[in-house]
């Protein structure tokens, strides 16, 4: 199931915890339910930026990986 | 001068150690998981101005000690330092302080109470006679952070996940984020590999769904980590051991089978090769 995304990230090379400052920015932008695609490197930001998302509410729908990095597809919570 | 008579054996029991400036004395004293009030710092740094030269040595295993003490004045020293609660280390073939993360009490990755457990171990065995010197960390969980594989004896709190299926999106965070590819997927279902799982809850704290719950949780005993001139990272003994008791229980056949096995000045881990890790875990879990 393809999922369209409403915007996209490319979060590659940047630390924790701007990574996730401007993954909740991003989501901001968004309506509730609508997706934000970003990537994310692997280590420590895969371990920080999905767990905040989570705590901010809203929802990882589908991690896929791609080299070193990671496409994190996020649905923002109402 | 003539040089001055110490009993410097009864001396370093108490972690006073005689510097090469051989009237001087650094003086080692206890802590818990590296824990200090505020009020206990001041009268640390009192001490240090008063009796050494106003400046005190954090040790590599969360102690503090006071340097160039003048042997005079340490038994002055050492009171000031009792009236505020502060007792001495130790030094020599005995059971050192014990070490230990912050655990369950503020971090998010603790999964046991670290504090509780090393006071226990503290209790109980602080500046016991052993072999040689008996190091024990008491780490929160998998991360590691307190070393507990490098130390003789090393406790770990760690989780043994499971996944639901019902509340599962199939959204593979867990897939892509488990630090040993224990997770793995077949037939549209998650599968964990418990020979690959380390039980450090990464699965159980981030995924979005909350699919993977804990399935049991406890203590992971390590045995025989070294560091020094042979290091020898840690033999993992028992997983998740479920309860504080049996925990104790486990500490307690350890530290009696070194006493009644090692060779003088031989640490743990050196004695565990000797005899062999097969024999030393059989005889320890089932002797």
């Amino acid at each position: 199931m393809a999922e369209a995304f409403k915007k996209s990230l490319n979060l590659h090379g940047v630390a924790c915890p701007l990574n996730f400052v401007k993954t909740k920015l991003a989501l901001e932008e968004l309506a509730a339910g609508e997706l934000l695609e970003v990537i994310l490197d692997e280590g420590d930001a895969m371990l920080n930026v999905p767990r905040s998302v989570k705590e901010e509410g809203h929802k990882i729908v589908k991690v896929t990986p791609e080299g070193e990095t990671f496409k994190v597809l996020i649905e923002k919570g109402v | 001068m003539s040089t001055p008579q110490f009993d410097l054996a009864a001396y370093k029991k108490v972690g006073m150690i005689q510097q090469k400036q051989k009237e001087y004395f650094a003086m080692r004293l206890h802590a818990v998981g590296g824990d200090f009030s505020a009020e206990q710092l001041q009268k640390v740094a009192e001490v240090a101005r008063k009796y050494g030269q106003g400046q005190v040595h954090l040790s590599t295993r969360q102690g503090i000690e006071i340097h160039y003490v003048h042997y005079t004045k340490l038994e002055e020293a050492r009171q000031a330092l009792e009236k505020a609660g502060i007792a001495m280390g130790a030094c020599g073939p005995r059971i050192r302080i014990v070490v230990a993360c912050p655990g369950g009490s503020t971090c998010r990755w603790g999964t046991i109470d670290t504090k509780k457990i090393s006071h226990e171990l503290d209790q109980k065995y602080f500046r016991q006679d052993t072999p040689h010197k008996f190091k024990i960390a008491v780490t929160g969980c998998p991360h590691n952070c307190a070393k507990a594989t490098e130390n003789d004896l090393g406790i770990m709190g760690g989780i043994l996940p499971a996944w639901r299926q019902e509340s599962c999106t199939h959204c593979d965070l867990c897939i892509n984020t488990c630090p040993t590819g224990a997770i793995d997927k077949r037939d549209g279902e998650y599968r964990l590999d418990e020979t690959k799982c380390i039980y450090c809850s990464i699965c159980t704290s981030n995924c979005p769904n909350d699919s993977w719950v804990i399935a049991q949780q406890g203590y992971i005993l390590w045995i025989g980590g070294t560091m020094g001139k042979l290091p020898r990272l840690a033999t993992r003994l028992r997983n998740l051991i479920e309860t504080e008791a049996e925990l104790y229980r486990m500490v307690e056949k350890v530290v009696e089978y070194y006493r009644k096995n090692g060779r003088k000045r031989e640490r743990f881990g050196h004695m565990i090769d000797r005899l062999g890790e097969a024999v030393v875990k059989e005889e320890l879990l089932n002797g």
